[in-house]
């Protein structure tokens, strides 16, 4: 099998339609030839078109939380913003040391924590531009009706968060700084799509929301 | 619904490397992204929420920490994701169904869920089910009880009577002739 192509197999090797002997055979195939994998990634890309019909379904917010904590090594703590963030979420399931943190910030940001304690969110995280060195965050309610922005910096220089439309980006307003970390919160008129942190006149990092 | 036409092309550069890169944001980022698809995917084949869940962690962490086929095809990350979440849930049922392989004798052959109230893309899927009306009906009914029924060419040609090299055929010359017509807008990279 190794020595030569996969021929008709590489299409249902990609689909997990051949039996566990060939599967493997195949694998290592795929593993030292470039042909084929190229046919399985062409194989994948229908596949991921045929994923289209099948039921939508709603992803528990769990697998995010269970993923962030898997590749941040199990205990999701030291970053500033993703701490917040973990604080938020662990508060949920009632964990006494997460609440007890949850008391000891700033006014500011127990308004904002209010806000997200008593209601459903989404969060993703901003992707960040170039070597900006910014990590941030954004929570945001399932019905649009406010986003928290949480960004970690050890730059200088106030970040501001814009909501992107079309024709311009919106000014939303400055984040608040609290040693490494700035945050903020926006009750928009209706929801955002894409939000935009820049310093100055720069783009540091973007974050696409999904209601 | 399709979150990637919002994301400018050096955001997806920058996610992709990221994920390659195994750095946390890239798993992150790509999650948030596919999330629904993601798990839509694992949800129709396993049926069954929290093993559903355990299939998109698992399989998401996996390529994450060990990205190996997806070096060289950056652009296609998505369905690289799609398909191993998909590979992952293969591998629970069938680890399940060797446990109960009269849960297995009983499930039907294959079920094609393009008639679902609600479907994860329902502008992808009608171009799905237009492609799907062109393939000969052997080779939609071989590739939709693999694709849609998470069948071995094995199983396919014994529920059918046809010959395994047959099945084997009409499975791979329908993908083939799909990837003509379903060509994705990223094609070309």
């Amino acid at each position: 099998m190794t020595g030569e192509h996969l021929g008709d197999e590489a299409e249902l090797f990609a689909l997990g339609a051949l039996e566990d002997a060939e599967r493997s055979a195949a694998a290592r195939h795929v593993a030292l030839c470039a042909a084929c994998r190229e046919r399985v990634a062409a194989a994948e890309l229908v596949m991921a078109s045929l994923a289209a019909a099948v039921p939508a379904a709603e992803p528990p917010a769990s697998i995010g939380r269970r993923l962030r904590a898997s590749a941040r090594g199990g205990r999701p703590r030291n970053a500033g913003p993703f701490a917040l963030a973990a604080t938020v979420a662990l508060a949920f399931v009632g964990l006494g040391s997460q609440t007890l943190l949850l008391s000891n910030r700033e006014a500011a940001e127990d308004r904002a924590l209010a806000t997200i304690v008593s209601s459903h969110f989404n969060h993703v995280s901003a992707v960040a531009r170039g070597d900006s060195g910014v990590s941030a965050k954004v929570l945001y309610a399932r019905d649009g009706a406010w986003i928290f922005v949480i960004a970690r910096t050890h730059e200088s220089g106030t970040l501001h968060a814009f909501a992107r439309t079309p024709t311009a980006d919106v000014d939303l307003g400055a984040l608040a700084t609290s040693g490494e970390t700035a945050s903020l919160l926006v009750r928009p008129a209706k929801p955002i799509g894409t939000v935009v942190i820049k310093r100055g006149d720069t783009e540091v990092a973007t974050a696409t929301l999904n209601y | 619904m399709e979150a990637t036409t919002t994301y400018l092309r050096h955001d997806m550069d920058a996610l992709v490397d990221a994920f390659a890169a195994r750095e946390p944001a890239g798993l992150e980022g790509a999650y948030a992204l596919w999330s629904r698809e993601l798990y839509a995917v694992a949800r129709s084949a396993l049926r069954d929420g929290a093993l559903a869940e355990d299939c998109v962690h698992d399989a998401l962490l996996r390529v994450w920490r060990a990205p190996n086929r997806f070096e060289g095809n950056r652009p296609m990350l998505r369905a690289y994701l799609l398909a191993s979440v998909r590979n992952e849930a293969i591998a629970m049922l069938r680890s399940r169904s060797r446990r109960d392989e009269r849960e297995r004798k009983a499930r039907r052959l294959a079920e094609a869920p393009v008639d679902a109230d609600s479907v994860a893309d329902p502008v992808e899927a009608a171009r799905v089910r237009d492609a799907l009306g062109r393939l000969s009906q052997d080779q939609r009914t071989a590739l939709e009880a693999a694709f849609y029924g998470y069948k071995t060419h094995v199983e396919i040609a014994a529920a059918l009577g046809v010959p395994l090299g047959t099945i084997k055929s009409r499975i791979a010359s329908a993908m083939r002739k799909l990837s003509v017509e379903l060509a994705p807008p990223e094609s070309g990279r």
